[in-house]
Parts: structure tokens; C-alpha cells; sequence
């Protein structure tokens, strides 16, 4: 219940890509997300705005370059911020292989 | 002068000089908008039913055909046999400005267009004259930095900027909308009937919770409390309010979360809501907005 909580708390972010790969584009739109998403809920989402539901693709996320290994809920912790800030979030392919993935 | 960054109410954020700088250049800046904006809601919010004949008067403009035979019998002593038309009374309003001092206003880049507003519809009500204004903040707190029993002077508007910093690390509109509902409960003890209590939010409009902030919306409404929401929409084109998302999760059929997106504004818990991207569309906007509000109420 940990990624899909009940809690309502929620950040503005915006996705982009340095991926040559057109197809992996989403737009740069804001979005209002959970905090307590995290990587597969994060690759989630991505793949939902890439139209692919049946074939998920995942992702690694960055933010100012830094991997994030967490909810976006700790990285604020971290990183002092607050859920006020607005968030660019970059996303790659992942390089991890699956089963590793699986434990996120 | 010591600026604190501290969030703790009744903090003050710059020097009353610098705020006196600030409220003359928003001042000036919003002045002819200010009185257009006078103009309309002097024709929106003063009373627009028709005004009747009534009465028993010795001249008038039309008989009152019920006097006519006691007129006769009497002799033509009872002569009071015309109607007149009364004016309504004025209708009085406590109007309270409730501006989001929450940091995402600052990094969408809206407080230029927040100070603005302010100048703007604080003034505009001011010159109306139809009764007590007061200007709360609010973010992780709900604050009253002018009340109703106090005048608003020039001096005012400097004051009251003193207070905001765009701080706040939460947006709890939540909050604000119970602690509005009280404040208009406690301001209406003392004043009279034909009482008209409107809240203005001026904010970039990011909340959460949605459902919950629409309930306590509902409650405002049944407290006869008239609640408009201006979106202030930064002048950051990038990353307008107008092309938000939502994310959320909802039970399937089988009970399973799914994911959904939405459209942020579909699922918006006021009602009344305007977006505003600059300072020369707000007094139309606002005009608007309440109009609809007025003849939405009319035809209840
Ligand atoms: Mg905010």
C-alpha cells in the first residue's frame, strides 16, 4: 500500500528525456502526482502517457541528475524541500535488469 | 531590518519602506483597472430586483386603487391614495480576500501578478464602500492580516504586504476554507440581516484533496457564504494550470488500483473559478464569475 497510499499528498512535476528515441516523448505538461510514487509507479505513469499498456517499458528516473532510489516523498525529505517545489523529473530506459527491477 | 524566513504567523517579510515601495508601484500600476473594476461591481453586487410601488402617500406617481372608495366615503379626508416607488435598502457586504502565501506561487512565478491582485480588488472594494473588507493568507496556516472591523487605509495595503512572503511549504486549502466558514461566523454576530459575506481566493490554484475541499465548499455554500476562486496562472507559459494532469489511482471492478489521468481542472472543487494570466484580464474575470454567481443565486 506503500506506493498507492491513501495519503493525498501531491507534487507538480513535468517528465522529459534526453532520449534520441522520438517515440519515448512525452509532454512536458505539468502534472499533479502522489508523492509516494516511486520508480515503478513512475514508470507507470510514463508508459500510460506513451500510450503503451499492454508493453511497459521501464525506467529510471533522475532529478538534477541524481538517480532516485526513492519516493519522491524521501527525495524531498533529503533534499529539504517541500512538496510546493516543481519538480522536473528525467527519465531513461532502464539499464537494470528485470529481476533486480522487481524489487523496487 | 531583520527579514526572517521563518514561516510562524505575524512574521514580517520586508521593512514597511520596502512594502510602501511595493504597494505604490502595484498602486500604480493597477489604478485604471481599479476603478473600472469599482464601476462593475457597483452594478453586479448592489441589489438589482426591481424596485416596487408601495405606500400611502399624498402625491405619488400611480393610484393605489384599494384607497379610492374609503377616499370618496371619507369625504376626500383620506386622501393618502397614491403609490410611490421605494428604493431597496442597501445591500451590506463583508468581503473577505483570501490570498495562497504558499511557495508554489513563487516558483510558478505568480507573485508580481498576487501583489497586483491585491492592490487591485482591495481597492476596488474599498472605493465601493458596501461594507467591511478584511484580507487573510494562508498556506500550512490560515492568518488574518486585516480584519473586518478595521478601515482600510494607504497605509493599509503597505502593512499587509509586510506580511507575505510566498513561503509556506503547504497549500491547505482545506484549512483555509473551515477557518473562512468561522471567521465569517464570528463576523456575522455583529452585523445586521441583509448581511452578504463573499470570500475572493486569489492562488495559483494548486491543491490536493480535492473531494474533502469540495465538501467544505458545500458547507461554505449552506453557511451563505459566497465563494469565488481566482487562479492566478503564472506568466510561465511552460507550465500553465490549463494543461495540468492529475494522477490518481481508483479501484477497478476487481478491486484492483488502477491509473488514471485526468485534466487537474476536472475534478477542481470550487465552482466559481476563473484563470487569470494577467493583471488586465482580472477585473473582467472577476466581473464575470461573480455575475454568474449572482444570477445563479437569483434562480434559486
Ligand atoms: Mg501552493
Amino acid at each position: 500500500m506503500s506506493e498507492k497510499s491513501l495519503d493525498k499528498s501531491q507534487i507538480k512535476i513535468r517528465f522529459f528525456t534526453r532520449d534520441e528515441d522520438e517515440t519515448l516523448r512525452v509532454s512536458e505538461n505539468p502534472l499533479f502526482v502522489p508523492v509516494s510514487l516511486k520508480r515503478f509507479g513512475l514508470s507507470e505513469v510514463v508508459n500510460h502517457l506513451l500510450g503503451n499498456d499492454l508493453k511497459q517499458i521501464p525506467f529510471d528516473f533522475l532529478i538534477e541528475g541524481d538517480l532516485l532510489k526513492s519516493s519522491i516523498e524521501e527525495y524531498l525529505t533529503v533534499k529539504g524541500l517541500s512538496s510546493e517545489t516543481f519538480l522536473s523529473l528525467e527519465y531513461t530506459r532502464s539499464v537494470l535488469p528485470p529481476s533486480f527491477l522487481g524489487s523496487f | 531590518l531583520e527579514i526572517s524566513k521563518d514561516n510562524h504567523p505575524d512574521k514580517i517579510f520586508r521593512s514597511l519602506e520596502e512594502a510602501h515601495d511595493l504597494w505604490r508601484q502595484s498602486d500604480i500600476a493597477t489604478q485604471e483597472l481599479s476603478a473600472g473594476l469599482t464601476e462593475q461591481l457597483r452594478l453586479i453586487l448592489e441589489p438589482t430586483l426591481a424596485t416596487k410601488l408601495r405606500g400611502d402617500y399624498k402625491t405619488g406617481k400611480r393610484l393605489n386603487m384599494k384607497r379610492i372608495i374609503p377616499y370618496i366615503a371619507s369625504q376626500f379626508r383620506k386622501d393618502k391614495i397614491w403609490l410611490r416607488r421605494t428604493k431597496p435598502s442597501k445591500r451590506q457586504y463583508q468581503i473577505m480576500i483570501a490570498v495562497d502565501d504558499s511557495k508554489s506561487m513563487s516558483e510558478s512565478k505568480s507573485v508580481d501578478l498576487a501583489f497586483k491582485s491585491i492592490a487591485l480588488v482591495s481597492k476596488a472594494l474599498t472605493q465601493l464602500e458596501s461594507g467591511a473588507l478584511s484580507i487573510v493568507k494562508f498556506g500550512e496556516y490560515t492568518e488574518v492580516v486585516h480584519p473586518f472591523d478595521k478601515a482600510f487605509t494607504a497605509d493599509t495595503g503597505a502593512k499587509i504586504f509586510q506580511s507575505f512572503d510566498f513561503g509556506q511549504t503547504r497549500t491547505d486549502i482545506k484549512k483555509l476554507v473551515s477557518q473562512s466558514i468561522k471567521l465569517f461566523d464570528d463576523a456575522r454576530a455583529s452585523g445586521n440581516s441583509d448581511l452578504w459575506q463573499l470570500e475572493i481566493i486569489l492562488s495559483d490554484g494548486v491543491c490536493e484533496d480535492h473531494e474533502t475541499v469540495q465538501r467544505l465548499v458545500r458547507r461554505a455554500r449552506e453557511n451563505k457564504i459566497m465563494l469565488v476562486f481566482v487562479i492566478i496562472d503564472g506568466i510561465n507559459s511552460s507550465e500553465s494550470i490549463l494543461d495540468m494532469s492529475q494522477v490518481s489511482y481508483v479501484p477497478d471492478a476487481s478491486g484492483k488500483m488502477v491509473l488514471k489521468v485526468d485534466k487537474y481542472l476536472d475534478t477542481f472543487p470550487f465552482e466559481f473559478y476563473v484563470v487569470v494570466h494577467n493583471i488586465n484580464e482580472l477585473p473582467e474575470m472577476l466581473a464575470i464569475i461573480l455575475r454568474q454567481y449572482f444570477s445563479e443565486l437569483a434562480s434559486m
